[in-house]
């Protein structure tokens, strides 16, 4: 029988037994977060309130146990894995929605919240939430701030950087601040807009207020079915061009096809080569005008079928390939890596080219998945980690796509954060002077060598990740330059 | 009053030597004095390298800079602590990078709004942002000062616009941030920090935007009301009730006697609301229908329409924000769009006289001209406001006013980040010392 060490003894002194997890059998779940990478924390803690997470963090800064944050563990970038033990403070019980205010259009909420409960509350307002990962069933409003997700509809709305007003933050010194305004009218630095994005790095966030968007009176959701990706990506530039904003213009391909049409019975033909999906809302008029239009440029690229939906319970079924896609890739190979670089749109059509090249170099079956509209793609390399050199083969071509999109003008990651899993190719956009202007920024908000180590930056002592390794290989064959 | 707070002109001799732009000239140099204060000497930057080399002279000397665009904001802020010597960045004014079906562009910093907007339109594509004097204003001053316009509600501010951003910190190091795509996690968000720091982090040089498609439609709507309050109330029900609304003010008489004469010809010497909507042509008059039946159930039924010089009736409306503001003092409020009611009866109860209201409805953004406040009363004014949430700042006014009454309001919780902020970047506080927040 495993001994609870003294501080184990302090946090369930803080918080109470049965909100402490420290048996290793219990710490398996919070090893993983859909990426490679592991962490091995050495005690969950469960805050009930803010007081809560200040003591936990002071108890840890005791004994110099590093604090990592968590939500629901969906990040794929390895962000929320203690990459150095100690104590991961899981945000899940704080899952209150505080306050809904239909005439301000704003919520309250705590960060433990699901994404999809919070777009629920606010449905019954005429509201909703803008961001909508597709991970919404599961992924906190916390973890969404933390990587200021994306999603679908933020296509016209923008990520969630744009939908977050004002944050109670406890830093890692274990000080309570609110910050932010209802209306931004705070004068001072934006430091909202630097925690969101921040990968949960300068503090953990315990409440947050929110901005609702109105509903749109009005929705047409497209699917055109394309024999080539070529012909779909080109008519994601041209809708993208024809100065239309669709609500949401996402792109799944034969892959992805493959894995999706056996579970969920979504019609789509095997042999096709890529799927697209467009939605268009607002008032009534505008839908059916601009859903004309849409057609109509979707029609000049002579996709093989057109469908077409207002009613919503047509329209979820047609969003239902694209929303169940990551979780039916199981059904091709056991594992997967999800990559999230991001490029300007008119690159698209030439970045995924090179993308399917890459994945056939590796001899890796990949699938995609992904925010066409936005230029951000998600190719998934397929694997089974139990075959020998499947992972580091992986790993590799990984780190090639990445480059791919740096090098057609694009970033690393658009929404799942760089994390544990991409830091070694920061420096692949940012030189040295431009990441320590941002350690920087994160020194100010406190001592912070022990809160969430080892994630966003290279270097760093003792984070031995599996993905280390791999990224110096990658590093050393494309060389260290900054993209400028 | 040039060099007396140094009281060394000697340590700016040099300057000529790194540059051959310096103006020293005392009489030209009053152009960028800032709160009556006239710095040493000028550099107008041509190049980025301008600017790193200007900061690391500076740091090695301690001179203190302050950054100039279009000069249309330069008495926002605190009376500066100390000021040595004026960075103009007008010149610095290139595209740098645009491809129209990216929408997005990057732009050199002293680029002025408009010709920014004179370069989209080519494209059929625009900025939303509608500040004043956009002739001008340049995006770096804009996003220095980081403020959303009349529109904010639906656009929100330049920091929602910012995809990335070249800066030169205070030592001289050239940086970047975000990048020119228009989702990102890549790094820290700098560009949002540096939006709205007042040029007190570091010098903006560069900026890439998201772009908008131009609305196949822009319909202005404008009314007239019996009394600000009811063209308030009327403004507000019009929000609610058509929430896709793309504009929602609210004027008194003077404000709208004053937009009449900068060119907003459907306003006229009395209070009004302006409603504005864009979209294709049919949806954008559903949504004026909308709020219209909203605002005749508040009792105001006389609406003009016009669909031509929708940009310019605008302007004139944004550009009241800028206009004599030396005859009187300018105070912004901003609060939840609900409260607005109740923050104006705040306002009309203590001030003794107001020459001027414009209330963004939709977003809860006010603008009050007054002949003359005291500190006190601004005191007692952001006392009463606190409860809703309401922060009261001085846009401009008198120096003696300045000097007695933080214009910025008192610290809020977050000072103590926001100083760690400041130390971490300007660790010589030479940029701007002292005009921002909490003596920042
Ligand atoms: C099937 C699938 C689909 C996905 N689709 C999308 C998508 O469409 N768009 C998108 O953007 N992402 C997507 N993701 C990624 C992921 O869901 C998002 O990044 C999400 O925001 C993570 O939320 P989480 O609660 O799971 O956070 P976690 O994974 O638990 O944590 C993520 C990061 O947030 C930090 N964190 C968590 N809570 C807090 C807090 N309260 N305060 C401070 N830091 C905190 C952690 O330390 C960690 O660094 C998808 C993931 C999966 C598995
Ligand atoms: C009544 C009113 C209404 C306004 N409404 C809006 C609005 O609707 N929307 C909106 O966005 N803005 C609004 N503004 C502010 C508007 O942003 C300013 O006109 C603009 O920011 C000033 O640009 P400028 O080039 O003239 O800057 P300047 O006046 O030259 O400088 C303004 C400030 O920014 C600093 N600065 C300038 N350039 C840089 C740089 N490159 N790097 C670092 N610091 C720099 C200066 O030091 C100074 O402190 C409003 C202003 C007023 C007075």
């Amino acid at each position: 029988m495993k001994t609870p060490t003294p501080l184990v003894l302090d946090l369930i002194d803080a918080i109470g037994e049965e909100a402490v997890v420290w048996h290793d059998e219990d710490l398996l779940v919070y090893e993983y977060d859909g990426t490679i990478d592991r962490g091995n924390p050495d005690v969950i803690a469960l805050p009930a309130n803010t007081v809560d997470v200040v003591s936990l963090i002071k108890i840890a800064n005791k004994y110099e146990a590093p604090v990592t944050p968590r939500g629901a563990g969906t990040g794929l970038s390895g962000g929320a894995l203690a990459a150095k033990g100690g104590v991961i403070i899981g945000m899940n019980r704080m899952r209150r929605i505080l306050d809904v205010d239909p005439e301000n259009k704003t919520a309250l909420v705590q960060p433990g919240v699901v994404n999809l409960d919070l777009g629920s509350e606010a449905e019954r307002y005429g509201l909703a939430y803008a961001p909508d990962p597709s991970s919404q069933r599961a992924c906190t409003i916390g973890g969404n701030i933390a990587e200021n997700a994306g999603g679908p509809h933020t296509l016209a709305w923008g990520t969630t950087t744009n939908h977050v007003l004002a944050l109670e933050l406890v830093t890692a010194d274990g000080e309570v601040q609110w910050i932010g305004h209802d209306t931004r009218d705070e004068p001072g630095y934006d430091l909202v807009g630097c925690v969101v994005g921040s990968e949960g790095t300068v503090g953990i966030v315990t409440q947050a207020l929110v901005r609702l968007v109105p509903r749109p009176t009005a929705v047409r959701t497209m699917l055109a079915i394309y024999d080539s990706v070529r012909q779909a990506s080109n008519a994601v530039s041209a809708v993208v061009a024809s100065g239309i904003v669709p609500a949401a213009l996402e792109m799944i391909d034969k892959m992805t096809i493959a894995a999706v049409e056996p579970v969920l019975n979504t019609g789509f033909p095997l042999d096709a080569e890529a799927v697209l999906l467009v939605e268009v809302d607002g008032p009534e008029s505008q839908v059916e005008a601009e859903g004309a239009r849409v057609e109509g440029i979707l029609n000049r690229f002579e996709p093989r079928e057109l469908r077409s939906a207002t009613d919503p319970e047509e329209r979820e079924h047609l969003w239902a390939g694209r929303k169940g896609a990551i979780g039916a890739l199981g059904q091709i190979m056991p594992n997967y890596y999800l990559l999230d670089g991001v490029v300007p749109r008119t690159q698209l059509p030439d970045v995924l080219d090179g993308v399917y090249e890459i994945a056939e170099r590796y001899r890796l079956p990949v699938a995609n998945m992904f925010h066409a509209g936005d230029g951000n793609l998600h190719p998934c390399l397929l694997f089974d980690e139990r075959e020998p050199g499947a992972t580091e083969r992986v790993l590799d071509a990984g780190g090639e796509i990445m480059r791919l999109c740096v090098d057609a003008g694009g970033a690393i990651t658009g929404e799942h954060g760089v994390g544990l899993e991409k830091r070694d190719y920061l420096p692949w956009i940012f030189t040295e002077a431009d990441m320590d202007t941002m350690k920087s920024l994160r020194a100010a908000f406190g001592p912070t060598e022990n809160f969430n180590p080892c994630k966003i930056f290279p270097k760093g002592h003792g984070c031995g990740e599996a993905g280390h390794q791999h990224a110096q290989h990658q590093i050393a064959k494309f060389g260290p330059k900054a993209f400028v | 009053m040039a060099g007396a707070e140094t009281g060394d002109t000697a340590r700016l001799d040099s300057l000529s030597s790194l540059f051959d732009n310096v103006d020293s000239d005392s009489e030209r140099l009053r152009r960028y004095a800032v709160d009556d204060l006239v710095p040493d000497g000028a550099v107008r930057a041509t190049e980025i390298e301008d600017v790193e080399r200007l900061q690391s002279f500076a740091t090695e000397r301690d001179l203190s800079v302050i950054a100039h665009g279009g000069r249309t904001m330069r008495d926002l802020g605190m009376p500066p602590r100390k000021y040595d010597v004026a960075l103009d960045l007008s010149a610095l004014d290139q595209v740098v990078d645009y491809e129209p079906n990216d929408f997005t562009i990057t732009v050199q910093a002293g680029m002025t709004l408009a010709e920014l907007q004179r370069h989209l339109a080519t494209n059929g594509q625009f900025l939303p942002l509608d500040h004043p004097h956009f002739e001008r204003a340049t995006l770096g001053g804009i996003c220095a000062v980081g403020r959303g316009g009349l529109r904010r509600g639906s656009f929100g501010g330049p920091r929602d616009w910012l995809i990335g951003m070249r800066m030169v910190k205070a030592d001289g190091t050239a940086i970047k941030g975000g990048g020119k795509v228009v989702k990102n996690v890549s790094g820290y968000d700098l560009p949002k920090l540096f939006a709205g720091s007042l040029g007190t982090l570091g010098v903006i040089v560069e900026v890439t935007l998201k772009l908008r498609p131009q609305p196949a439609s822009d319909q202005i709507v404008a009314l007239n009301a019996p009394t600000f309050e009811s063209a308030l109330a009327a403004s507000r029900a019009a929000a609610n009730a058509a929430p896709f609304l793309n504009g929602c003010v609210a004027l008194s008489a003077g404000a709208s006697a004053n937009a009449h004469d900068l060119g907003a010809k459907v306003l006229h010497d009395q209070p009004a609301i302006l409603l504005r909507a864009n979209g294709l042509e049919t949806a954008a008059s559903e949504v004026l229908a909308q709020a219209l039946r909203a605002v005749r159930d508040a009792g105001i039924d006389n609406p003009e329409r016009t669909t031509t010089a929708i940009v310019e009736t605008w302007q004139a409306v944004a550009d009241l924000e800028l206009q004599n503001t030396e005859a009187c003092v300018r105070l912004r409020l901003g609060l939840p769009p609900a409260n607005l009611p109740r923050g104006q009866r705040i306002l009309a109860d203590n001030l003794p006289e107001v020459t001027s209201w414009v209330a963004a409805a939709d977003s809860g953004l006010m603008l009050v001209d007054v002949p003359t406040v005291d500190a006190d009363t601004v005191k007692t004014l952001r006392t009463l406001l606190g409860p809703l949430q309401g922060r009261l700042t001085i846009e401009s006014g008198p120096l003696e006013l300045k000097r007695a009454v933080d214009v910025w309001g008192p610290a809020g919780p977050g000072a103590r980040l926001m100083h760690n902020v400041k130390a971490q970047f300007d660790p010589s506080g030479i940029l701007s010392p002292g005009r921002f927040v909490d003596g920042i």
